[in-house]
């Protein structure tokens, strides 16, 4: 199996279930946890029920091309289903099966794994979901989101996407990954984890990373005041990303790390209290 | 009659289910006691998917009889013994005959009476209306809420399944309906099955995959360890914790064997084991106290038919290897020494600093120690271990493993040539983590540990960080169990007050409180860890209490204190000794010191007395001083015959005022003498009771 078919092969599972089938956000992101399509619909006590691709930034994850699973993008495939059905194990479980995974013959656990995201003041109770040693998907029953309770309970369920394909074509090496039948991971990635690794280690110039950061958290919070939560968000994002880029270049210290998270939590604690109390332009 | 329930959730963590287990275990026999239900202790049994109680309970609640009251005899019978209107009416009311009535003696004279029974209810009606409230009603040390119920629990409550008497007990909860239905294993038998009795239930788990008790599968997962590392010659690397873990988290246990590649054998032994343990929760493997590159893993099924899970589980591995290789080489191009420098930018707390702040005051209080205590040859190396032992926070292997903290920094000073002395203190800084964790070994080591900790208690107490009930933010109580644990260990005397002061000093003007309050703050808090650490080894209440009554001058003699007296509670001068001390201590209670004046001795007895006292005493004083308080304490017995004498011949509260004090002074040098082996008017004996109920 190729990664585009497993991505496939999830998108048909779970459009199956009802998800809708989002496009990945178009902004730098750690997590797809933190696009608008998870973000905003849990936060509400409207169903809800997407599945998406979404890459993931992790500057400080960089190895430049080095190391044979760290990369400082991968994709995750992102569910969030709301409130969290009954039988979402099963579910979920039936979907390996449904990549032809024999799991009579492997060994599949649900190791404790709570899940917490400070940034977005966001955390979850549930597990890394691990197949014969390999974690494979976080799997989370959100408990709050912007510090907000959440109810109805969404679970989220990401799958690793790289992860998946070693298990599926038992490869030792992230860039020997087929994405398609005549395109490898390396063809596609290698030079972009290259340039990036060094973008995000060496080249980035840390005083217009700490101005960008300044003026986007500057925006985030006026647009707040005028009720424009999604852009407001959008800058969070962008703030998000420039820390983390700002933390690779070893430009934190420890006290600041806190100071900045809490920062950036605030803002994003702010848009979600008007989201919830119906506030903002809908 | 037979009862089973099970209690079925998507997987909890191992130490959940124990929690879990335990209050069902609490709550249900609360319940049985308190509806007068006869029952045989409670069974529990659980996996990280099921909490299983299995009991045996009388069928009915026991029946009440009550009596009730109705008019005085004199009044309910007439002179002949016939029931007059008062007796007719009262049984009428209670729809019995007159014959039925008898008589009941109250304190108020006889009266008529009338024993009622009622009928106990039937157990499954009981339970049904108190299963409910009791399984909403457990708590764990991380709860949550699921889809739309308003429930929270450890993980979300799937199905329940509940037999009373072989017949499903109907209850809901939050919407899952209780029922007499399971399933096996989830992933290999994972079809439901109805059962109808407790041994229908546990043939079906077994049939299906499932080993409900905890102690079977410990010890199929140490049997199957065996079984494979027995060709090998090799041993387990022991690991306790993640056994009982491991033991909770399969349904079914199948150990397997993987090897990694030996070149990765370069590396520490504690680096590859916390690799394995924290990533994959493998165990290690020696031979002959090496490393071997072979690992041994827990998987929950039946079988690796085809190898999968082992092989899965050594490419797992061999990429988290390559890592901790990828870390070990290049935290090693910069030395520990250089690294400390940037130990400025990393906080300890925000309002004690950092911890550059923190090993310079960690340099003196190590010097303190190894002066104090006869280690002044160790105190160059000892001052350089506390100022590199921090300098690993800002490792990329800590960063990966925080559990390495410590070890990593003394594996790192040992790969760049420092003196053994100081690698191993810096090695061992952190221990003792846990209750069962080793103390440090070497005394640097040890002295280094106790300066870390006792730094962050008189911190985080000049700051308000306090533990309060559940809370500890400091992890306070943690430390200070350690620091007691390595001071009785180590067999160290010092005085607490000074030791507390030099720590307390360290800090210059940083802290909030003052040094007073600090100090009195960490000797109450002291003492609550050792009661707790003394209680936990089986010492009477009442001696701890009479040992820590002496004052905390050196939490070793208050140990050695303890001791004399828990050797010295079984012999026969115990008691009246104690009772003795008592009295003097009653007799002296209020009065202000007075000095003692020979001159003023009036009766032979009383100068006779003084003068064994002062030869008791000056043999005793020099035993106290050295701890040695069993001996000083059976001198001191010998005071209290003497006493016996003394008191019968010698009235203390005299009349004349000069003569009373002088005697008052006597039993008060007594009383002080005593007090530098314990306080003993907490100590409980036999004597005592009759003495009260006379």
């Amino acid at each position: 199996m190729t990664l585009q078919n497993l991505i496939m092969s999830l998108q048909k599972y779970w459009s199956d279930q009802g998800c809708y089938l989002a496009q990945p956000y178009d902004l730098e992101v750690g997590a797809g946890t933190m696009t608008p399509d998870t973000f905003f619909r849990v936060l509400d006590r409207r169903p809800w029920r997407v599945g998406y691709v979404q890459p993931s930034r992790r500057p400080n994850d960089g190895r430049f091309g080095e190391n044979p699973h760290r990369v400082q993008k991968h994709y995750q495939f992102q569910v969030i289903i709301k409130p969290s059905p009954s039988d979402i194990q099963q579910v979920y479980i039936q979907s390996l099966v449904n990549l032809g995974i024999d799991l009579s013959a492997h060994d599949l656990r649900f190791d404790e794994d709570d899940w917490e995201s400070p940034t977005i003041g966001a955390w979850g109770v549930g597990w890394q979901v691990v197949l014969d040693g390999l974690e494979i998907t976080q799997f989370t029953y959100f408990q709050q989101a912007g510090g907000v309770d959440l109810f109805p309970v969404p679970v989220e369920i990401t799958y690793g996407l790289e992860r998946l394909e070693m298990f599926l074509e038992g490869k030792d090496n992230i860039f020997d990954l087929n994405w398609s039948e005549d395109v490898t991971y390396r063809d596609l990635r290698l030079r972009e984890e290259k340039e990036f690794s060094d973008y995000n280690f060496q080249t980035a110039d840390i005083e217009r990373l700490r101005q960008s950061f300044g003026l986007a958290q500057g925006e985030a919070s006026r647009l707040i005041d005028k009720g424009l939560l999604l852009p407001a968000y959008d800058l969070c994002l962008k703030c998000s990303h420039l820390f983390n880029l700002l933390d690779s270049r070893g430009a934190i210290s420890v006290t600041e790390r806190v100071k900045t998270i809490g920062e950036i939590r605030s803002l994003v604690v702010r848009i979600a209290q008007k989201y919830r109390a119906g506030e903002g332009r809908s | 009659m037979e009862f089973l329930l099970e209690i079925n959730t998507e997987e909890m963590p191992a130490s959940h289910v124990k929690v879990g287990l335990a209050q069902l275990k609490e709550k249900i026999e609360r319940e049985l006691a308190s509806n007068r239900i006869a029952h045989r202790p409670v069974e529990t049994q659980g996996t990280s998917r099921r909490l299983v109680v299995i009991g045996d309970f009388a069928p009915r609640q026991e029946d009440t009889q009550e009596v009730v009251i109705g008019p005085p005899k004199a009044v309910a019978f007439s002179k002949e013994g016939m029931p007059t209107q008062a007796a007719i009416g009262f049984a009428r009311s209670h729809n019995v005959e007159t014959s039925q009535l008898e008589v009941v003696a109250t304190p108020r004279g006889e009266y008529i009476g009338l024993k009622k029974t009622s009928k106990g209810r039937p157990t499954g009606e009981v339970l049904a209306a108190a299963l409910p409230a009791i399984i909403t009603s457990l708590s764990f040390p991380k709860m949550m809420k699921w889809g739309e119920t308003n429930l929270r629990f450890s993980r979300p409550i799937r199905r329940v399944l509940c037999l009373w008497g072989g017949k499903r007990l109907p209850f809901t909860i939050e919407g899952v309906r209780a029922g007499d239905e399971t399933s096996g294993h989830k992933l290999h038998s994972p079809r439901m099955f109805k059962v109808a009795s407790v041994s229908e239930y546990l043939a079906g788990l077994k049939k299906n995959g499932v080993i409900l008790a905890g102690d079977e599968r410990r010890s199929i997962i140490l049997k199957q360890i065996k079984q494979r590392l027995g060709p090998l010659q090799a041993q387990l690397y022991p690991d306790d914790e993640l056994l009982e873990k491991l033991t909770y988290e399969v349904e079914h246990p199948h150990v397997f064997l993987g090897e990694f590649p030996p070149e990765y054998l370069r590396l520490p032994l504690e680096v590859i084991s916390v690799a394995m343990r924290e990533g994959q929760k493998l165990f290690s493997v020696i031979r002959e106290g090496r490393q071997v590159p072979v690992f041994l893993g827990v998987a929950d099924s039946p079988g690796d038919r085809k190898a999968l899970i082992r092989k899965g589980n050594e490419r797992v591995l061999k990429a988290r290897l390559e890592d901790a290789r990828f870390f070990w080489e290049q935290d090693l191009k910069i030395p520990l020494a250089q690294r400390a420098a940037g130990l400025r930018q990393v906080v300890f707390q925000e309002k004690l600093g950092h911890y550059e702040d923190k090993s310079t005051r960690l340099k003196e209080l190590v010097a303190y120690l190894c002066d104090k205590l006869g280690e002044k040859k160790i105190e160059k190396e000892a001052v350089q271990a506390a100022e590199l032992c921090k300098a690993d926070l800002l490792t990329g292997m800590v960063r990966e493993f925080p559990s390495l903290q410590g070890k990593v920094g003394g594996l790192y000073a040992r790969e760049e040539g420092y003196p053994p002395v100081v690698s191993r203190a810096i090695y061992e800084h952190y221990q003792p983590v846990g209750l069962d964790d080793p103390l440090p070994v070497s005394a640097a080591g040890a002295f280094l540990s106790l300066a870390d900790k006792l730094d962050s208690i008189v911190g985080a107490v000049g700051i308000g960080l306090l533990a309060t009930g559940s809370s500890d933010p400091f992890g306070l109580r943690r430390s200070a169990g350690a620091v007691c644990r390595i001071i009785l260990g180590r067999k160290v005397h010092l005085s607490f007050d000074d030791l507390l002061n030099q720590a307390v000093s360290g800090y210059g003007e940083r802290l909030e409180k003052p040094k007073g309050e600090i100090i009195e703050y960490c000797r109450t808090f002291f003492s609550q860890r050792l009661r707790f650490i003394w209680e936990g080894e089986g010492y009477r209440y009442d001696l701890i209490e009479a040992a820590l009554g002496a004052g905390l001058d050196s939490v070793y003699f208050s140990y050695l204190r303890l001791k004399a007296l828990a050797s010295l509670e079984k012999s026969p001068s115990f008691e009246p000794f104690i009772l003795m001390a008592k009295r003097v201590n009653n007799i002296i209670r209020g009065h202000p010191s007075y000095e003692v004046n020979p001159d003023l001795f009036r009766e032979k007895q009383e100068k006779e007395f003084w003068f064994s006292f002062c030869i008791l005493r000056d043999k005793a004083l020099p035993w106290i001083s050295a701890g040695d308080f069993a001996r000083a304490q059976g001198m001191i017995f010998k005071l209290q015959p003497l006493l016996n004498t003394y008191f019968d011949k010698v009235l203390v509260m005299a009349e004349d005022a000069p003569t009373r004090q002088n005697r008052l002074a006597q039993l008060q040098a007594i009383s002080r003498l005593l007090l530098k082996i314990a306080d003993f008017s907490p100590v409980v004996v036999e004597g005592e009771k009759k003495d009260r109920s006379a």
